[in-house]
C-alpha cells in the first residue's frame, strides 16, 4: 500500500542534492538506525556516516553514501545535513581504501584520549560505512 | 636596427603568446563562473548550520564547555594558515597572500608568540619551504576546485592542533571575492571560535528570538510558532548536538575561504591574461608599424638605386 508523502531535502556544503516528495527516510543517527514516515514528531539529530536511503515508493529507492550531519524534521519535512553524499557507484573504493589505511596508521600513533585519536576514529567510522555502501 | 626578418619572426611569436593568454583568460572567464556558483550552494547549508545551531542553543540546559570556544591562557604559538593557488599567472594574487603572511609573522613576533605555518595551495607551500621555515601542514592539489573535503582535512588538523595544545589561536589569510576585478585580503581568525558567531549574542538573544520566530513563520521552511520546543526530539541531547556543531564552523570557514579564494584566483588570472592579451595586440601593432616602416625604406632604398643606376647610364 501506497503511504502518504513528504518532502525530504539533503543539502550538502556543495550543493542541493535531493528535494522530492518521499515515503520514507532512512538512515543512521548517533543514537541508532530511523525510519522517519510522513508526520514525523519535531526532531533533531546527530547523524553518522551511513548508507541514506530515501524512499520513493516501496521499490524505488535513492541511495548516498553519507557522511556526517544532521537530521531536522519539522512541519512535515525532513532536512538532512550532511558533509559528504555520494551516490554509490560514484564511490572510488581504491581511494577510500587508501585513506581507511591512513587513517588506521595514525590511529595506532596518536596519543591515548588527545583529539588526534577522536579524528582518527571519527575517519575510520566514515570510510568504513563508505566501503558497506559501496559493496551492499 | 632589427632586420626585417627579426620583426617578423618577433610579430609571430607575439601572436602565439597572444593566442594563449586568450586562451587563459577564456578558461579562467569559465571557471571563476563555476566558482561563483559554488560559493553561492555553500549559502543554503551555512544557513540551515545556523539555524539549527540557534534551536539547539534555546534547547540546552546549559551550554556545555566548547575545547574551540575557550581561549588558552597563554599565547605562546599562533599558527597561521595561508590560503594561496597551486599555479601562478594570476598577477599580485599569490604573492599578496605571502606578503601579508610575512607581515603578520613581524607584527607577533614583536607581540611574543611564534608562528606555525600551514598553507593550502603549492605557491604558499613552495614560499614557505624555500625560506627554510617549517611547515605544520600543506595542502595541495586541489585549489581549481575545492571539495568540503578539502576543507574538512585542513579543518581537521587546525581544530586537532588547537585542541592538543600545539597552537594557542588560529589565523587565516586569503583573497576574499569581491567581483571579478577585485580581490582582498581577508584576516580572520579561526580559533579559538567567537561566542557571538557560533551561540549568537546573548545579550539580544530574547528580542533575537522574538524576531526569529515571527521570521520564521512568516517563510515556509521555518517552524510556526506553537510548535513548543518541549515537543521536539533530540537524538542525542541538545548539548551534544552543539558539541558535534562547533566544528562544522571552521569547516565551513574554511571552505568558504577556499572557496572565495578560487574565485579570485581565477578573477585575478582572467584580468592579468586580458592585460596580457592587450599588451600583447599593442607590442604585434608597434611592430608591424615597424616592419612597413622598414619595408617602405627598403622599397624607397631600391628606386633611388633603380634611378641612380639608370641616371649613369645615360
Amino acid at each position: 500500500m501506497a503511504r502518504t508523502k513528504f518532502r525530504a531535502e539533503v543539502l550538502t556544503p556543495e550543493g542541493q542534492v535531493f528535494d522530492e516528495e518521499v515515503e520514507m527516510v532512512s538512515t543512521r543517527t548517533s543514537v541508532g538506525s530511523i525510519g522517519v514516515l510522513a508526520n514525523h514528531a519535531p526532531l533533531m539529530a546527530i547523524l553518522d556516516p551511513t548508507e541514506l536511503r530515501l524512499y520513493r515508493s516501496e521499490g524505488d529507492v535513492v541511495r548516498y553514501a553519507q557522511g556526517e550531519g544532521y537530521l531536522q524534521v519539522v512541519d512535515n519535512t525532513a532536512l538532512v545535513l550532511v558533509e559528504e553524499a555520494i551516490e554509490p557507484d560514484k564511490l572510488d573504493r581504491s581511494a577510500i581504501e587508501s585513506r581507511l589505511e591512513d587513517a588506521r596508521s595514525s590511529l595506532e600513533q596518536a596519543e591515548e584520549g588527545s583529539e588526534e585519536r577522536n579524528r582518527c576514529e571519527r575517519t575510520i567510522k566514515r570510510y568504513e560505512a563508505f566501503l558497506e555502501v559501496d559493496t551492499g | 636596427m632589427a632586420s626585417q626578418k627579426d620583426i617578423k619572426s618577433r610579430i609571430s611569436s607575439v601572436k602565439n603568446i597572444r593566442k594563449i593568454t586568450r586562451a587563459m583568460e577564456m578558461v579562467a572567464a569559465a571557471r571563476l563562473r563555476r566558482a561563483e556558483q559554488r560559493i553561492e550552494e555553500l549559502r543554503p547549508y551555512a544557513e540551515a548550520i545556523r539555524r539549527m545551531t540557534r534551536r539547539a542553543v534555546e534547547a540546552a540546559e546549559s551550554i556545555p564547555s566548547l575545547p574551540l570556544l575557550e581561549e588558552h591562557d597563554s599565547i605562546d604559538r599562533v599558527g597561521l594558515l595561508l590560503v594561496t593557488g597551486d599555479r601562478g599567472l594570476a598577477g599580485a594574487f599569490n604573492s599578496q597572500i605571502i606578503r601579508a603572511g610575512n607581515a603578520r609573522n613581524r607584527e607577533l613576533r614583536q607581540e611574543g608568540p611564534e608562528v606555525r605555518w600551514y598553507a593550502s595551495g603549492r605557491r604558499g607551500v613552495s614560499s614557505i619551504q624555500f625560506r627554510g621555515l617549517e611547515l605544520a601542514g600543506g595542502y595541495t592539489g586541489f585549489t581549481d576546485r575545492p571539495a568540503y573535503a578539502d576543507a574538512r582535512s585542513i579543518a581537521d588538523d587546525l581544530i586537532t592542533h588547537y585542541v592538543d595544545g600545539e597552537v594557542d589561536r588560529v589565523e587565516m589569510l586569503y583573497n576574499g571575492y569581491v567581483s571579478p576585478m577585485t580581490q582582498e585580503v581577508r584576516h580572520e581568525t579561526l580559533l579559538p571560535l567567537q561566542q557571538a558567531d557560533v551561540l549568537g549574542d546573548a545579550e539580544e538573544e530574547d528580542e533575537g528570538r522574538q524576531d526569529e520566530r515571527s521570521a520564521e513563520s512568516d517563510s515556509d521552511d521555518g517552524e510556526r510558532p506553537d510548535h513548543s520546543r518541549a515537543l521536539w526530539i533530540y537524538e542525542p541531547d541538545p548539548e551534544e548536538i552543539l558539541k558535534r556543531l562547533a566544528p562544522d564552523y571552521v569547516e565551513i570557514s574554511i571552505y568558504r575561504a577556499l572557496l572565495e579564494s578560487t574565485a579570485s584566483e581565477h578573477g585575478a588570472r582572467m584580468t592579468a591574461m586580458r592585460n596580457a592579451s592587450e599588451n600583447a595586440a599593442e607590442l604585434i601593432d608597434n611592430l608591424t608599424l615597424e616592419a612597413n616602416r622598414q619595408r617602405q625604406a627598403e622599397i624607397t632604398q631600391e628606386i633611388m638605386e633603380v634611378v641612380a643606376g639608370a641616371e649613369g647610364l645615360r
